[in-house]
C-alpha cells in the first residue's frame, strides 16, 4: 500500500501540542525540510524530543513551534556555535528546557519500546538534575534493596526521521550512522519518513540487506531530495555551510519567513500519490 | 629538548593522548575535536591497541578527513570494521567496561562538581548551556573521566558550582593553563604548562590552588607534532581558540 503523501500533508499530521521525536543527530540527518514546514505551518506546543540537537531544534523555538524540548544536549557543534534561539527561549521562560543526558532519553525512548512506564538508569547518580525534574526519582530496587534512579519513558506521539531510501510502503534504509533513529522508530505512536529517494521493494526483497525500518511501523513516506540540507546526509551531501550561516544571521521573524520561502518550493516538490519519486 | 614556542591546543592534545593507555576502550561526544585529535594519536603513538569509540560508531575509525565542524559525523565509519553506536557505549560504560571518556563543561569546583546545565536556577535560568550530553552518566560510571575545557577564568573554576549536572570518576581537568588532578576528593594542581605559571593559574582559579609540588606538563616531542601535522592538517585541534 502505496503511503506516498506531499510534505503539506506529512506536517498536517503533526497537531499542535504533539510530543515530536526528531532523528539525526546534531547536525546529521535532520529531518530538516519537514522541519521548515511545520514552522510554515505555524505549529504550536510541539514537545521536542531529541538525544542531541542542533539547528532542527532551533529553528523550531525561533518559530515559536515549541513548549518543551527533552533532550542531553542542543548545540550546533564547535563551528557553528550556540542555538541561540533554543537558549533565549529557555531564558524568557517561553520554553522549557528538560535536560536529560543522552543515555536518558535513550532509556526513556526504549521504556516506550518495550511498553513499560520507566526505566532505571545506573550512570545517574549524583546530580541535581534528579530533583529538579519531575521525570526522574529515585526508587528501590526490590531485589537488591538498592536504589537505582529512574527515568519515565517518552512515547512520542510522531517521530520523523529522514532516511536515504525508502519504498512507497515505508520500508526503509539507513546509510552511515544510524544514531538512534530505529529505537525512535519503535518507539513512536506513528513515524513520518522523509527520503532522498523512493526505491524499489524489490530493492530490499531481492537483496541481502534489509530495510532498517519496515512499512508496518510507517505512517507516511515523503520523498524529499536534500530533505536534510543545510544538514548533512551521509553518502548523499555535506553540510551546506552557507545555508547554516544564513539562518543563525537572521534577526527577526520576517527574516525567518524570507528563509523559510526560499527553500518551500524544494521542500514541497514530493506531491505524493503512486508515482511519485519514481524513475 | 624541549620545544620552543609550543602552542596551547598542541601541549593540551598530547596532554590527553598520553593519558590513554594501551588498550584503554576510549569514548569522546559532539564538539570534541580536541579530544577526538588525542585519541587518534595516541592510536598512532603509544596506545595502538586502544579502542577509539564515537557517537556515529566505527570502532577505531582511519577517517579520510576530519570536519572543521564536528565529530560525529559519518568519516567516523571510515575503515572501521565494526559497528558499536553511542547507546552502545553507553552501556558499556553501565557495566563497567569503558575504560576513558573525554567529557567537558562549563563551570567546575575543587570537589569535582561539573556544571554543564544552567547558570543562575534550573527552572529560571540566567543562561541555559547547551547541556552535559552524556556526562551526567559517564562520568560517574567511566572508569576515569577526563575534562577538558578551553577556558580558565574565574567564572569557570569557581568555589561552587550554580548547579551540579554531575560527579563522579574526574581523573584529570586539562586547561589551557594547567591539568587538575582528583586526589583524595579534591581538585589539586597537577602540572602547569610552560607557556603559563603558577601565579597566573592561581589569579585565575576561583578556588584556592593546592599542590604538593610544581611540575611542567611534558612538551609535545617533534614526533607527536609531526603526527598532529599528518592526521589533524586542517588544524581543527586550534578551533576552540
Amino acid at each position: 500500500m502505496s503511503k506516498m503523501i506531499s510534505m503539506q500533508e506529512a506536517a498536517a499530521m503533526v497537531s499542535d501540542g504533539t510530543v515530536l521525536g526528531i532523528g539525526g543527530n546534531v547536525l546529521h540527518r535532520a529531518p530538516m525540510a519537514f522541519v521548515r514546514e511545520l514552522v510554515r505551518q505555524r505549529k504550536r506546543n510541539l514537545k521536542l524530543v531529541k538525544t542531541a540537537g542542533a539547528m532542527d531544534v532551533d529553528m523550531l523555538c525561533f518559530g515559536g513551534c515549541v513548549t518543551s524540548v527533552d533532550a542531553g544536549f542542543i548545540s550546533y557543534e564547535s563551528e557553528f556555535s550556540l542555538a541561540m534561539h533554543y537558549r533565549k527561549a529557555v531564558e524568557s521562560g517561553q520554553v522549557k528546557g528538560n535536560e536529560h543526558a543522552c543515555y536518558t532519553v535513550i532509556s526513556a525512548l526504549r521504556a516506550a519500546s518495550y511498553g513499560v512506564g520507566f526505566m532505571p538508569v545506573k550512570g545517574l547518580s549524583v546530580s541535581d538534575l534528579i530533583e529538579e525534574n519531575d521525570y526522574f526519582t529515585r526508587i528501590t530496587d526490590p531485589f537488591t534493596n538498592e536504589m537505582v534512579t529512574v527515568v519515565k519513558a517518552i512515547r512520542p506521539d510522531v517521530a520523523v526521521i529522514h532516511v536515504q531510501e525508502a519504498d512507497e510502503d515505508g520500508n526503509a534504509r539507513i546509510s552511515g550512522p544510524l544514531f538512534e533513529d530505529i529505537l525512535l522508530s519503535r518507539a513512536a505512536k506513528r513515524v513520518i519518513l522523509t527520503a532522498e529517494h523512493i526505491v524499489s521493494s524489490s530493492l530490499f526483497s531481492s537483496g541481502t540487506k534489509k530495510a532498517d525500518i519496515p512499512h508496518f511501523l510507517v505512517s507516511g513516506v515523503v520523498h524529499t531530495v536534500k530533505g536534510a540540507a543545510p544538514c548533512s546526509c551521509a553518502g548523499s551531501y555535506d553540510i551546506d555551510t552557507k545555508g547554516i550561516r544564513a539562518f543563525k544571521e537572521i534577526k527577526d521573524q520576517d527574516g525567518l519567513a524570507v528563509y523559510l520561502s526560499a527553500y518551500e518550493r524544494a521542500d514541497r516538490r514530493g506531491l505524493g500519490g503512486r508515482n511519485d519519486g519514481k524513475r | 629538548m624541549m620545544e620552543k614556542d609550543n602552542r596551547i591546543c598542541d601541549i593540551m592534545v598530547c596532554a590527553m593522548a598520553r593519558m590513554i593507555q594501551d588498550g584503554d576502550k576510549v569514548f569522546h561526544g559532539v564538539s570534541s575535536h580536541m579530544p577526538m585529535i588525542a585519541v587518534l594519536l595516541a592510536k598512532e603513538l603509544h596506545a595502538p591497541h586502544a579502542v577509539h569509540l564515537n557517537i556515529p560508531g566505527g570502532v577505531d575509525p582511519s577517517p579520510r578527513k576530519l570536519k572543521k565542524y564536528t565529530s560525529a559525523g559519518s568519516e567516523l565509519l571510515e575503515g572501521a570494521k565494526s559497528s558499536f553506536p553511542l547507546m552502545e557505549v553507553f552501556d558499556l560504560s553501565m557495566r563497567g567496561g569503558l575504560d576513558m571518556a573525554f567529557l567537558s563543561g562549563v563551570q567546575f569546583d575543587n570537589r569535582g562538581n561539573v556544571n554543564a546545565s544552567v547558570i543562575g536556577s534550573y527552572q529560571k535560568p540566567k543562561v541555559r548551556l547547551p547541556g552535559g550530553a552524556g556526562s551526567a552518566v559517564l562520568i560517574p560510571t567511566a572508569k576515569r573521566a577526563v575534562i577538558w575545557r578551553t577556558k580558565h577564568d574565574k567564572r569557570t573554576f569557581v568555589n561552587q558550582v550554580d548547579f551540579i549536572t554531575t560527579k563522579g570518576n574526574v581523573d584529570r581537568i586539562v586547561t589551557p593553563l594547567c591539568i587538575f588532578k582528583m586526589e583524595n576528593g579534591k581538585l589539586v594542581l597537577d602540572t602547569i604548562h610552560e607557556t603559563s605559571t603558577l601565579k597566573e593559574v592561581e589569579d585565575n582559579t576561583g578556588f584556592p590552588v593546592k599542590y604538593s609540588r610544581i611540575a611542567v606538563t611534558p612538551s609535545p616531542t617533534k614526533t607527536e607534532l609531526s603526527v598532529l601535522k599528518r592526521i589533524d592538517p586542517g588544524d581543527f585541534r586550534n578551533i576552540e581558540f
